[in-house]
């Protein structure tokens, strides 16, 4: 038996199970951030600069989409793609591609709580 | 919980100032608490329109991260006998501190917004204010975009003047609309004739026509407002003038707005 598989058999079958399902989200937000790219073409989000500060003449010429998003994380602060979809009406598949697209392209920071990843903007961290 | 007003206009000289000073009042006189803020940096205008002398730390401080909201705000609710109140912050007036706001870069711009936004739960949610009134720069500013993206309404000045209603028809298709802001439309200094009753069905019609959003009010060309020169609060000194009348009616309206 190799070292690994002795890891997983030493855990309780439900916290591997947990592993699988937390692994299948991440695989799945992944998954919908490489749609999105595929429907918008790479060029409209390649990040602008390693850090771009998301000021409001960067909202002004964000494509629609994407605007919405950002407009909303901006008034929520922080916020999960849930409450973000609560706001603007769309799926929350649909947003949580739009934040993570937000995060590639350096507007947004994403942080991990247990289940749930928050999105925000990093006003003090940047310069 | 209240609300955030923002006050802009296309072009200079088309009313902001007078129309969020006198609106504040109203409000106020309406029972409620209100707080203005003036956010043209670039020609600060209320302290002097005000009168206030002494000022320890201005809207400026704020936005540059110095100092917290309550040190700025400053309590004029004595000066009108009001049921509710009335507070400013106030635009650091001095050259210096207008070319240090010119010079500010993105990230600043994009801080002074996370500080901007923020206010809502500051002053309107633990301070339990009713109205925050941006007064802002005219034109395409940053300061004047962080304050709409900021807001819950935009009241857009306008006058008749050929140039200014072209650059607002775009302002409002090319900003207000980007940011899915509700926009109510307030047209000033309109030939006396005109404002009066059968001149006003006239007048809604050609702006929703040319501008397809809603009227909020129509202020005539009032002499008096001229030979004032700023110096005092209409609304508050002149009880009776149709100028007074036609301001409340705009705060009632706001008051009742859904936003």
């Amino acid at each position: 038996m190799s070292s690994s598989e002795k890891e997983i058999f030493g855990k309780k079958p439900i916290q591997i199970l947990e592993k699988i399902r937390e692994n299948l989200e991440r695989l799945n937000e992944k998954i919908e951030i490489m749609i999105e790219l595929q429907k918008h073409g790479r060029r409209e989000i390649e990040p602008l600069s390693s850090e771009a500060p998301l000021d409001v003449m960067t909202l002004l010429s964000m494509p629609d989409h994407l605007r919405k998003t950002a407009m909303t994380i901006c008034r929520l602060g922080r916020a999960t793609a849930e409450e973000v979809a609560k706001q603007t009406r769309r799926a929350r598949a649909v947003e949580s591609a739009y934040l993570n697209q937000l995060v590639v392209m350096g507007y947004l920071k994403k942080e991990r709580k247990g289940r749930k990843a928050y999105f925000y903007v990093d006003r003090e961290g940047q310069g | 919980m209240g609300k955030i007003l923002a006050i802009h206009s296309y072009k200079g000289g088309t009313g902001k100032t007078l129309i969020s000073i006198n609106l504040a009042v109203s409000l106020a006189k309406l029972g409620r608490k209100v707080c203005l803020m003036d956010l043209d940096f670039r020609a600060p205008s209320l302290s002097t329109l005000l009168n206030v002398n002494g000022v320890d730390y201005w809207l400026n401080d704020y936005l540059n991260g110095v100092c917290e909201i309550d040190k700025v705000l400053l309590d004029l609710s004595d000066r009108i006998n009001v049921h509710g109140a009335f507070l400013v912050g106030l635009a650091n007036p001095s050259i210096e501190a207008i070319r240090d706001m010119s010079s500010k870069d993105r990230k600043w711009e994009m801080r002074a917004l996370g500080r901007l936004l923020s206010l809502r739960n500051s002053v309107l949610g633990e301070r339990g204010f009713d109205y925050i009134i941006f007064d802002t720069s005219p034109g395409l500013q940053y300061s004047s975009i962080n304050a709409i993206v900021t807001a819950d309404l935009v009241i857009v000045a306008t006058t008749q003047d050929n140039s200014d209603v072209e650059g607002t028809k775009r302002m409002l298709r090319d900003l207000y609309d980007l940011f899915e802001k509700k926009t109510e439309l307030v047209l000033n200094k309109v030939m006396y004739g005109e404002a009066l009753t059968s001149g006003q069905e006239k007048l809604q019609a050609m702006i929703k026509d040319v501008y397809g959003i809603p009227l909020l009010g129509v202020i005539p060309c009032f002499c008096d407002i001229s030979r004032a020169e700023g110096k005092i609060i209409f609304v508050h000194e002149k009880p009776d003038h149709p100028f007074t009348r036609i301001l409340g009616d705009i705060a009632a309206k706001v008051d009742k707005l859904q936003v």
